[in-house]
């Protein structure tokens, strides 16, 4: 057996498991959202136990729509308030952050684990080697109430990663050379797993990063694993870091990827960085070090939407909000912000949008005629400095003090 | 229940469920999301023109990104009665059989137009059109046990025992 497998026969209580195999798994831990909870909600009363499996092991995060931009999502809020009172679950109601981040920061994520959320990009917490799977709202309302899931076995995709990542290549350009060359369906139903020494040279945020878009290539998913290389997986594809390049994903597929060199000139009207793809401290780190010497470009809006208040506390003690101010970019509350197109900066027909999200699909950030390019925060950076779209490490370093 | 038949509608590739049902409608009540049902999609006005039946035929990787089961939930309501697909990403493919939605995988490219009648085997996978069958891939039991409950959450109460 290979590592995933080890983890899902140890959550199912069987001594082997093998791929293609249905299995009823214990769950370590559920979260769902204000899009998600509500109806999870109504199911898990449609069920009609009185009690919650593990009251500790369920998290509701107010995310996607906070401070409510709809009465609608106030009502969300106070349905999931009510369900939280009354069943004495885990609630984050205020502006915390993005439920992914929120779970890593508070949750102590630990290999093995199995995580289900309803939310598709739980695979997040692959990057602290636990095992995060998105579902809907009626199968996260049946694992509040039975504390298990059924799932079947998936094929391990793993990806054997060696060398080191150029200064400006990020966890971001990693994934998105990887969807480009699987498809935005080439791990659909699978688990794509990242092994080898190159992983050593991958901080905690860039695995987040990873994994988050492991389903973008449709994968069930997205786990970091050890240094060695896995025996008896399905398939198994070299990664070498320093091949990698910068890139940009193009209207309107997360799989349409191009190196950002070739996209240089397209003018943009908005840049965004933040998310749970991209929304850590480390990915302001890039932001500021640009933002340090450079102002945005008259024509664009920056907005930067840490993915917790913890992060965006360190920002503040590092003095970086002051810097990122003071350069012309607008930090905004903890959240998800615009990148599912409900608020806090929403694209006209007319807009170019950068942004350090994770989907670029036709209409997802408001308009349907809309550009969205998905990037890293090194690139975002310097592309609201320019005004085009910039590969990173074209701006010159030091100089001038904003 | 076994046998479907209905209208065709003919989709592409990679109908994402922000053109199944977009985020702007992600907050609305449930009631209200059949009207919304593929408005983001190459026919935005299909929730007005859909009739109960109607079946929705598509490429590969239909409903991939979001885990909204709001994007199912929208179909369901509006009338669609089966999604025919040559690939389904997976959490939408769960969250149709969990809410009652059947979905079936099958390449049907070139032998199906919009507006044509055509009928569903879900037992045995068989779409019957005016001129050929195809054969779809059949259900697995575990899905089927999910289908034949009624759904997931008629399933976990057979299963937990609550009356």
């Amino acid at each position: 057996m290979n590592f995933i497998e080890r983890y899902l026969a140890k959550a199912a209580g069987l001594d082997s498991v093998q791929p293609g195999q249905d299995i009823r798994c214990k769950v370590d831990l559920t979260m769902a959202h204000d899009v998600t909870a509500p109806m999870a909600v109504e199911q898990f009363e449609q069920i009609g136990v009185s009690r919650v499996f593990d009251r500790n092991k369920i998290v509701f995060v107010i995310d996607h729509i906070f401070p409510a931009a709809t009465v609608q999502a106030r009502n969300a809020y106070w349905k999931m308030k009510d369900f939280a009172a009354k069943y004495g679950i885990v609630f984050y109601e205020k502006g915390e952050g993005v439920c992914h981040q929120l779970l890593a920061e508070r949750h102590r994520l630990q290999p093995g684990q199995i995580l289900i959320g309803a939310d598709s990009h739980t695979c997040t917490a692959g990057a602290y080697g636990a095992i995060g799977i998105g579902v809907g709202s009626t199968e996260l309302a049946a694992a509040m109430a039975t504390g298990t899931i059924d799932l079947e076995v998936p094929e391990v995709m793993q990806i054997y990663v060696t060398g080191k990542p150029a200064a400006f290549v990020c966890g971001k350009d990693v994934i998105l050379t990887l969807i480009k060359r699987f498809g935005t369906d080439g791990l659909t139903d699978k688990a794509v797993v990242f092994t080898g020494p190159g992983i050593q040279t991958l901080s905690d945020e860039d695995r987040m990063t990873i994994c988050n878009m492991g389903i973008e290539a449709g994968a069930m998913i997205a786990c970091f694993g050890g240094s060695e290389l896995e025996a008896e997986v399905a398939e198994t594809v070299p990664l070498a870091l320093e091949t990698l390049v910068p890139v940009v994903a193009c209207p309107h597929s997360p799989a349409n990827v191009k190196p950002a060199s070739e996209l240089e000139d397209i003018a943009v009207t908005q840049v965004v960085v933040g998310s749970c793809t991209n929304g850590r401290l480390g990915d302001f780190k890039r932001v500021v070090d640009v933002l340090k010497f450079h102002k945005v470009h008259p024509d664009v809006n920056l907005l930067l939407i840490p993915a917790s208040k913890t992060i965006l506390g360190e920002m503040e003690k590092l003095g970086w909000c002051e810097i990122l101010r003071n350069a012309g970019a607008v930090i905004t509350n903890p959240g998800c912000g615009p990148c599912f197109g409900a608020h806090q900066g929403l694209a006209a027909e007319r807009d170019t949008v950068l942004s350090t999200t994770n989907r670029n699909f036709l209409g997802r950030m408001g308009h349907r005629n809309a550009k969205i390019y998905l990037a890293s925060p090194a690139t975002a950076a310097e592309t609201a400095v320019r005004g085009v779209i910039t590969a990173p490490g074209t701006l010159p370093a030091g100089g001038k003090e904003a | 229940m076994s046998i479907l038949r209905g209208r065709a509608w003919v989709f592409g590739n990679n109908v994402d469920t922000d053109q199944i049902l977009p985020g702007y409608a992600m907050a609305e009540e449930v009631a209200n999301l059949p009207k919304f049902a593929m408005a983001g999609s190459s026919v935005p006005d299909f929730a007005a023109k859909v009739q109960e039946g109607d079946i929705i035929i598509a490429g590969k990787n239909f409903g991939c990104g979001s885990s909204r089961e709001q994007a199912p939930v929208a179909l369901k309501g509006a009338g669609v009665g089966l999604v025919i697909a040559g690939s389904f990403a997976r959490i939408f493919r769960r969250n149709a059989i969990n809410i009652g939605l059947p979905v079936l995988v099958a390449e049907t490219a070139g032998h199906i137009q919009s507006g044509d009648i055509i009928e569903a085997n879900l037992e045995t996978g068989e779409i019957i059109l005016k001129d050929a069958v195809l054969k779809g891939k059949p259900l697995s039991a575990n899905t089927l046990e999910t289908i034949r409950a009624g759904g997931l959450i008629n399933r976990v109460r057979q299963e937990l025992g609550v009356n």
